[in-house]
């Protein structure tokens, strides 16, 4: 279970991204995050695991205080949380066996890593996962050499090579087009409802919150502004967290603010 | 799916044997014909470098190179294929081995040079600028060294006002004398001198430290000193019962009124303007040359029909030759051509920026979208209406910033230029380095420094504004409209007229010159075989006088030489006819003189007719006389002497050396690319602003790094390479060291950009996956940084080239040096083959890293 509590984040040019925002996240949910561009909802993932230092308030997940933890402790923490981003943040010239092999940093022996050894096991858990999501033949090319979707799914072999509890998705299909968004979503929701990975995941598109998410938050300004069903979240209170002119139009079948 | 492991089989088995008779036969094999070709290529090319340098420690690398090989067939066999590095390095452990065996690099001379360089560095702390101007007091006296019986009167007089005496009119070297002197300033600082009867000034030294003495309240001193030791070179040491005489001087210098600039000064500035405009007018009159050119190497222009097409292509290959050959070396040609001075340096900047600017402009016409025009023209205009609205607006701007560019590179030229040329500030650094004056060479060099940071400056703040396309503000007013037009237009004139001047631009002289230009050019020809040759002489007796000796009688066929007298007195007339010597050949006739030397009877004499003939009327020369006191009973002659050619064409001393230095040029290239490299990657990360992130420290250090990066950038590597060759001593080896401390300023500034400008994301990614910091810089930094490292490594490494290719006229060693020395030589034949082996160089490296480039990017 997470518990996200009295959360706050002020950059040091003096922005509030997050004001007091508190939730809770049951294990196995999928949980989408909604808001306009700017709301904080890049800043909410990031505070979860520490890329971004929170300024006030705590994350609790599994009775531990990841606000508190010391940085190696920190590192075992983070291993056991798989990220996914909108740039997909391959290393581009790297191959994509070692983008994904990269994924096991955190458990693999450190200096054998240095110089791009890892175990045996590894390398077979990479192919594993580079078959999941159907891009094995690709595991010998340039990062870079591959497209937009399969870049993602690279992305999210190296989040399965973390063996992953949890896995925070910064709008993970927000740069492909409608019909690789739901490939991408099919994986997150397979690897959700076959392997119990609790999900995290910030969405534009309203139909795909409706389809996917089990439960929904809205952020507006850094403040939590929804906390519900996706059924509860109706045209009304979707303008109430995207603002008054946001208008719903329909993009090549999908519904989009 | 583990990587399968086969069982060689027999035809494996095979595949390894032969990659062990041959290197890379197996791999070619095997089928990977790259591979195996640039295995053997490269154990080849290794081999021929080792036995270049003969370091045949050496060839145990060769042979493990030559083992993983077979290794690597056998991995191969078995489908597991091994990587490139262990091949990689054993290769680079050979190359910097013979590297720097060939660029002698000897670290020790770092520490044993440094007393040589220790007043420069001294001296660039304390510059020559302003000083009080003095008044002096000088007292003099002679003093005869040694002492002998009788003491003759001195050669010179002692000073009356103020006075100096001994308690001895003579002394001998090293012995201890009292000197006293009266009618100085009181209490004040005195300098003593010594003169040599060769007129050479030293120091007195006592105890160490040059001797200062300070006058008493009545402007009297006393001081005991010893005769130096050193005072006269051996060769000038006088004889047995002789003596010399020496001067000893006083010499107070009191200063007065306030501080006035230096003589030093006043010429560094005077210079600074030399500087500068040699720059302007070699840029403006090489854009004026280029434009014209450009056109015709303009492919989109030129590729009409075959005709043009030939020109097209015969333009480019002019433009890239001259461009090949760096502009220092061109200012050494033009000094045999013109002579010393600036024009000479100017012709080389102007010869230089015509070729490159030709080059650039062409490409930006290559560049002009066809569209436009094509848009332009449906609308009904004329051709100059084209021109001026679909032509020009997409010219313009390249051209201003090739223009502005080139500039930049003219000014830094044109203050090394004088280091062979004698015109602007490099030459006054080389003239002060020669007088040992260290103060105002380093008053020189920080001219150099700041004009070159200033106008680093000043072409920054222009071209960002060429770049961004200030809009043309509008002009309010008649005075912005045409006042200040018409005063930039008159300043520019009025400085081109100036820098005229001041480059001494004779084109009279260039004009009339044009035959003899064209004469050392052929003579520039290289030669890279000769036939060996032999000396044979056939001779003629020719008794001095009559009845000194018997007349040796000649062969009436074959090679011969017949004399018109049989025995004569001298100053005769003589006739000296040659008969079936080879045809059309140079052959040299000389006197035989009785005491066995020889005498060229006529400078440039003789060439044979096509039978082989040849005749010269002379006169005996006196001394073909036989002095029988002498005991001289051989009597003179005439000799005809010519090259045969023996054996069949080799390559001629200029070729073997060329290549040998060559060779020696690119491996200094690349050992200081590395060097600079090594040193240059841990700083950038200083200035870089990323790593060292807000903090008011990170931000002092990022700012003091950048400035030291951007001052030390401005210290050209010609002055570079006077320094560390006065430090390490002439040769390669200051060379190397002079281009290393060049590149690691410039190679820190493009690495701290490429750091700069790395991608966060993936090193976020990481980060997240739970790596620590050292797994996060080897898996989402490194791999960003490494192909833009690498391609400014090689860039630098192709500039490293060229700057070695000139880097020897100021004692850097390589080809450079050896090009210099042949020029002064007047043996242009060889400066040619040289001036081949650059523009050969020049040529493959820009291919190869063209190439190399191409594919990592
Ligand atoms: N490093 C930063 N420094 C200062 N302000 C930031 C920084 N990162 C984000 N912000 C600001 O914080 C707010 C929330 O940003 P973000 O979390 O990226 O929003 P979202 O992902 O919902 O688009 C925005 O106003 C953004 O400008
Ligand atoms: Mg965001």
């Amino acid at each position: 279970m997470l518990r996200v509590e009295h959360l706050t984040k002020v950059f040091p040019d003096g922005t509030v991204a997050l004001r007091d925002v508190s939730f809770t996240v049951q294990d196995g949910e999928f949980l989408a995050v909604i808001g306009l561009s700017g709301a904080g909802k890049s800043t909410l993932l990031r505070c979860i695991n520490r890329l971004i230092e929170p300024s006030a308030g705590r994350v609790i997940w599994n009775d531990i205080d990841i606000t508190a933890v010391k940085r190696g402790e920190l590192c075992r923490i983070r291993r056991q949380i798989g990220m996914i981003f909108q740039q997909f943040n391959l290393v581009k010239r790297s191959s994509v066996m070692t983008n994904v092999l990269s994924g096991r940093l955190g458990y693999a022996n450190p200096w054998w890593t240095l110089v791009h050894r890892f175990a045996p096991e590894d390398h077979i858990r990479a192919r594993n996962a580079l078959d999941r999501v159907g891009i094995l033949d690709k595991a010998d090319s340039r990062a870079d050499q591959l497209s937009g979707g399969q870049q993602q799914r690279v992305g999210i072999a190296r989040a399965l090579m973390q063996e992953p509890k949890l896995i925070l998705a910064d709008e993970p299909v927000a740069s492909l087009d409608p019909v690789l968004a739901h490939s991408i979503l099919q994986y997150l929701e397979q690897l959700n409802r076959q392997d119990g990975i609790t999900v995290i995941c910030s969405l534009h598109f309203l139909d795909l919150v409706h389809r996917y998410a089990s439960r929904v938050i809205g952020l507006k300004d850094g403040e939590l502004v929804f906390d519900g069903l996706p059924s509860e979240l109706t045209r009304e209170r979707f303008k109430e967290v995207y603002g008054e002119e946001a208008e719903m139009v329909t993009v090549g079948g999908a519904l989009a603010a | 799916m583990a990587p399968t492991t086969k069982r060689p089989s027999n035809s494996s088995w095979l595949n390894v044997l032969s990659s062990l008779l041959v290197p890379g036969l197996g791999q070619v094999l095997q089928g990977e014909r790259t591979r195996g070709i640039s295995l053997f290529a490269t154990v080849i090319v290794l081999a021929g470098l080792i036995i270049w340098q003969s370091l045949s420690v050496l060839f145990i690398p060769l042979a493990a190179l030559w083992l993983w090989g077979v290794w690597d067939t056998l991995q191969r066999e078995r489908g597991r294929p091994s990587g490139p590095t262990a091949p990689f390095l054993l290769a680079a452990l050979i190359v910097y081995a013979a590297g720097i065996k060939a660029t002698e690099i000897v670290p020790r001379r770092i520490i044993t040079g440094w007393p040589n360089i220790q007043p420069i560095v001294h001296a660039l702390v304390r510059p020559e600028l302003l000083k009080h101007p003095t008044e002096d007091r000088i007292g003099y006296l002679p003093l005869q060294v040694p002492c002998i019986e009788p003491l003759p009167e001195p050669g010179e007089n002692a000073s009356q006002e103020p006075r100096l005496h001994t308690n001895v009119r003579c002394a001998g070297m090293g012995e201890t004398i009292i000197l006293e002197g009266e009618g100085f300033f009181p209490e004040f600082e005195t300098e003593i001198w010594w003169r040599n009867p060769i007129g050479d000034w030293q120091k007195v030294i006592k105890d160490g430290i040059p001797l200062t003495v300070v006058t008493d309240a009545e402007g009297r001193f006393q001081v005991s000193l010893q005769v130096p030791t050193t005072a006269v070179p051996l060769d000038r040491l006088p004889g047995p019962g002789e003596t010399q005489t020496h001067r000893v001087e006083a010499r107070q210098h009191k200063p007065y009124g306030s501080l006035q600039p230096t003589q030093t000064l006043s010429l560094v500035l005077n210079k600074i303007g030399e500087t500068i405009a040699l720059a302007f007018i070699a840029t403006v009159l090489a854009v004026i040359f280029a434009l014209p050119v450009s056109l015709l190497a303009s492919r989109n222009l030129m590729w009409g029909n075959p005709a043009s097409r030939a020109v097209y292509y015969a333009v480019r290959a002019v433009l890239n030759i001259v461009r090949s050959v760096e502009t220092l070396m061109w200012a050494i040609i033009f000094v045999v051509w013109v002579g010393q001075g600036p024009y000479a340096g100017t012709l080389a900047l102007l010869l230089h920026s015509i070729a490159a600017l030709g080059k650039l402009y062409s490409e930006a016409i290559e560049g002009i979208d066809p569209g436009p025009i094509e848009a332009i023209r449906a609308t009904g205009a004329t051709w100059s209406q084209v021109v001026v609205y679909a032509v020009l607006p997409q010219f313009m701007p390249s051209f201003l910033s090739f223009t502005l560019y080139r500039w930049d590179i003219n000014v830094r030229m044109s203050t090394v230029i004088g280091l062979v040329c004698d015109a602007g500030l490099g030459f006054l650094v080389i003239q002060w380095i020669r007088l040992s004056r260290y103060n105002a060479m380093a008053t020189a060099i920080i001219a150099i420094v700041l004009v070159v940071a200033i106008l680093d400056y000043v072409s920054a703040f222009l071209r960002q504004r060429v770049i961004e396309g200030v809009p043309s503000v509008r002009r309010r007013g008649w005075f912005r409209r045409y006042a200040v037009p018409a005063m930039v237009t008159i300043a520019l004139l009025a400085l081109f007229v100036w820098s005229w001047q001041v480059a001494q631009i004779d084109i009279a002289t260039f004009v009339t010159g044009i035959p003899d230009g064209l004469r050392l050019a052929s003579r520039f020809f290289p030669e890279l075989i000769t036939r060996p040759t032999e000396e044979v002489s056939v001779s003629a007796a020719l008794p001095v006088p009559c009845g000194a000796a018997e007349p040796t009688p000649q062969p009436p066929s074959g090679p011969r030489v017949n004399l018109s007298l049989s025995c004569a007195s001298p100053g005769d007339p003589l006739v000296i006819t040659g008969h079936e010597l080879p045809p059309n050949t140079r052959v040299s006739v000389r006197w035989l003189l009785p005491d066995g030397r020889y005498l060229r009877i006529q400078k440039d004499c003789c060439d044979t007719d096509s039978m082989g003939n040849f005749r010269l009327e002379t006169k005996v020369h006196p001394l073909l006389e036989v002095n029988p006191q002498e005991e001289q009973i051989q009597p003179g002659g005439v000799a005809v002497v010519w090259k045969q050619a023996i054996g069949g064409p080799r390559p001629s001393e200029a070729l073997t050396t060329t290549f040998n230095l060559s060779l020696v040029t690119l491996l200094m290239a690349l050992i200081a690319t590395t060097l600079g490299s090594v040193v240059a990657i841990p700083v950038s990360f200083f200035a870089a602003r990323n790593v060292m992130g807000r903090s008011i420290v990170g931000q002092a250090i990022y700012n003091f790094s950048r400035t030291v990066f951007n001052l030390w950038r401005s210290i050209e590597p010609m002055i570079l390479a006077v320094i560390s060759a006065s430090w390490l001593g002439f040769g390669p080896f200051a060379g190397v060291v002079a281009l290393a401390l060049n590149n690691i300023p410039n190679l820190a500034k493009l690495f701290s950009e490429a750091i700069e400008e790395i991608d966060a994301g993936p090193v976020e990614a990481i980060t997240a996956t739970g790596a620590n910091r050292l797994q996060t810089l080897v898996y989402a930094v490194v791999p960003q940084l490494i192909p833009r490292f690498l391609a400014y490594i090689l860039y630098q490494w192709d500039i490293n080239i060229r700057m070695s290719t000139v880097i020897g006229y100021v004692g850097g060693g390589g080809i450079g040096q050896q090009f210099r020395t042949w020029v002064e030589l007047d043996m242009y034949e060889a400066a040619g083959a040289a001036v081949l082996a650059i523009v050969v160089m020049v040529w493959s490296m820009d291919y190869i890293s063209g190439r190399v480039r191409e594919k990592m990017v």
